[in-house]
């Protein structure tokens, strides 16, 4: 899976690179308008993020321009403005995503990896991970082949472990990515614990090995080592 | 007291002692006058008299006369060369009161014997006189008392005119919409020098308005580019296996205030935006609908804290505002009647036509009500959760509608009351 970063701030742009390129994608990186449009024309991506304020040119356009060519990649913008219009305009022009700066890598890459799934119109839908299995479309699990009974809270989870699995995740990471900031505003993180704790007993009684870990007491982790 | 009443006090002030002066020297006048006139027919009485008794002595007669007006007879004393003119005062019995009298007494020698003639002249109109003037006086001043209230209501209502018109203007401005604001030109010198301040003042405040809040969104803004950064690296960071555990645990807590910087960063941008009416309004949004979406979002909060909530929505309540500003207006609200609630509390929500009012149990103390609404005012145990942004930004969106907002509390309920103005729109 090939992915193009187009982001005038260098450090963000590394940032996300490295994450990414840990997660098993194949990164490239423009800092500027023209050069993301030049590596666009020359080579296919499966996911395309774009930052709206760029050096010579609207990352819009580049969404616009993609639209155009008629390209199969997927494409999500990521601005410092949290501004609806722009927002609105990034979808009308073919957008798939919009994220708001300062966001969690955790976050953009579950977002990448959903829009790749969904594009990814032929191929297969499922995620796996060990003996756990994910069906993306129909949010079904199976461990060892045997399907268990999640809650909607405890797949989104599951999945947003699988997708950045090994990698240490916040409490505000996974709070925000499957309550969404208004929730996160009313309550401190603590409810996320009782549901990684249901999450962790259901896959344990499955048969799975217990791949959720917890990292000094504000983190998580889901690995198999 | 008002301007008009001041001055005319001051000029009543300075009038007593003016007229009481006025009346003195007038009494003096006449009194010098009356007695100059008396002191005259007194002394020509007494040429008379003199003559008279130069007859009499020549014809060695000696003159004993006494009635109550003249009194003259031989004496054994000096004689005086002047005579000698004093005022006296004498009991009258038929008037029963003192009457002011002007004597006239002389030690003359006639043909070498000395006599006293002493010639007295009642002087009843001198008191006259002075009752005269006093009641005069009075009366000039009861005048002018008049006259001057009459006169200064009259000038100074046309005079302040042009300024009752600026104040009016003042009272009236609204910050957002100083720049409309222009004091127009009087034909008075003094109110165009305050105009013309009030114009340069009301222009001032406006661009300093306009500067600081364009610096709060552009400083909101800019810093989200920094934050990504960070925020980006620390996630990096975290995912070093070298790492001891306390490093673990100091980047997680530089990231969790990370993550508080950014939320109170978006707070401010919000509330700027919302200023500078970025969230144009078309059509009017179910606020009655929104609470139920919230309702269900925060269920499980409400289910942990085994929460009573009681709804009764009478008639639903329509805004008319931007769906995100509803969303904002209602989790805010919400938000803090789950937080600052206790277990097995109560919420209260009711919607009307024309209001709407969420209620919560929680601290027994009410909560001061002084800046409540505003930026950054948070009360000691509201946590870390809070930023401080969340009752501006509902006082904020409210504002931006023309809605008011309340808070009162009772028998330890905290009450959030919405209402429409009274027109009803």
């Amino acid at each position: 899976m090939k992915i193009l970063i187009i982001e005038d701030e260098k450090a963000l742009q590394e940032s996300i690179q490295k994450y990414m390129e840990h997660q098993g994608y194949i990164c490239e990186a423009a800092s500027d308008f023209r050069s993301g449009m030049e590596k666009i024309s020359e080579f296919a991506y499966d996911c395309i993020i774009v930052d709206i304020g760029l050096p010579y040119g609207s990352g819009l356009e580049i969404v616009r321009e993609i639209k155009k060519m008629e390209l199969k990649g997927g494409i999500i913008i990521i601005s410092a403005k949290n501004a609806l219009e722009d927002k609105l305009k990034g979808f009308e022009f073919g957008s798939d995503d919009y994220l708001t700066k300062p966001f969690h890598l955790s976050e953009l890459n579950a977002r990448v990896t959903a829009i790749i799934r969904r594009r990814n119109l032929g191929g297969s839908k499922m995620i796996p991970f060990n003996e756990i299995e994910l069906d993306a479309e129909a949010q079904r699990v199976t461990v060892n082949k045997n399907a268990i009974d999640l809650t909607e809270k405890e797949y989104q989870l599951l999945e947003y472990f699988i997708v950045n699995q090994r990698r240490v995740l916040t409490k505000a990471a996974i709070a925000e990515h499957i309550w969404g900031d208004e929730y996160v505003q009313v309550s401190n993180y603590d409810f996320i614990y009782t549901h990684i704790k249901n999450l962790r007993k259901k896959l344990v009684d499955a048969g799975s090995d217990d791949y959720i870990k917890t990292v000094y007491g504000s983190g998580y982790r889901f690995t198999d080592n | 007291m008002r301007l008009v009443t001041k001055t005319t006090i001051y000029f009543l002030i300075a009038l007593v002692p003016l007229l009481t002066a006025a009346g003195f020297y007038l009494i003096k006048q006449f009194n010098k006058e009356i007695n100059n006139r008396s002191d005259k027919e007194l002394l020509t009485n007494e040429i008379q008299w003199i003559r008279y008794l130069q007859s009499q002595v020549e014809n060695s007669t000696t003159v004993i006369l006494k009635t109550t007006e003249i009194s003259i007879f031989p004496v054994d004393a000096p004689t005086t060369i002047y005579p000698g003119l004093t005022d006296t005062y004498e009991y009258n019995e038929n008037l029963k009161t003192r009457v002011p009298y002007r004597q006239l007494i002389h030690h003359v020698s006639i043909h070498g014997l000395p006599y006293l003639i002493s010639i007295k002249k009642s002087q009843e109109q001198k008191a006259v006189l002075v009752a005269n003037v006093t009641r005069i006086m009075l009366f000039v001043f009861a005048g002018l008392f008049v006259s001057t209230l009459v006169f200064n209501w009259a000038i100074s209502r046309n005079l302040w005119k042009p300024f009752k018109n600026s104040l009016q203007k003042i009272r009236s401005a609204e910050l957002q919409k100083m720049e409309a604001i222009h004091f127009e030109d009087t034909n008075v010198k003094e109110f165009n020098e305050l105009n013309a301040s009030l114009n340069y003042m009301t222009r001032k405040i406006y661009t300093d308005y306009v500067n600081m809040k364009e610096f709060t969104e552009n400083a909101a803004h800019e810093m989200q580019t920094p934050l990504a950064v960070v925020q980006s690296k620390l996630e990096l960071l975290l995912q070093d296996s070298n790492l001891k555990d306390d490093q673990v645990q100091s980047i997680l807590q530089a990231s969790s205030a990370l993550s508080r910087l950014g939320k109170l960063n978006q707070g401010l941008l919000l509330l700027a935006k919302i200023e500078n009416n970025q969230f144009e309004t078309k059509e009017a949004v179910s606020i009655t609908e929104t609470i139920k979406k919230y309702l269900s979002l925060f269920d499980e909060l409400i289910q942990d804290k085994q929460l009573v909530v009681e709804t009764n929505y009478e008639n639903d309540l329509h805004l008319p505002l931007h769906p995100f500003l509803a969303d904002s207006l209602v989790t805010n609200l919400l938000g803090n009647a789950i937080k600052y609630n206790y277990e097995k509390g109560k919420i209260l929500i009711v919607t009307k036509h024309q209001e709407m009012s969420i209620s919560n149990t929680g601290a027994p103390e009410p909560l001061p009500s002084v800046n409540l609404f505003r930026r950054f005012n948070t009360s000691k145990n509201a946590g870390e959760t809070s930023n401080g942004l969340g009752l501006a930004i509902v006082k904020k969106i409210t504002e931006a509608i023309g809605i008011d907002i309340f808070y009162h509390a009772d028998n330890g309920m905290h009450h959030f009351v919405l209402k429409k103005q009274g027109d009803g729109r």
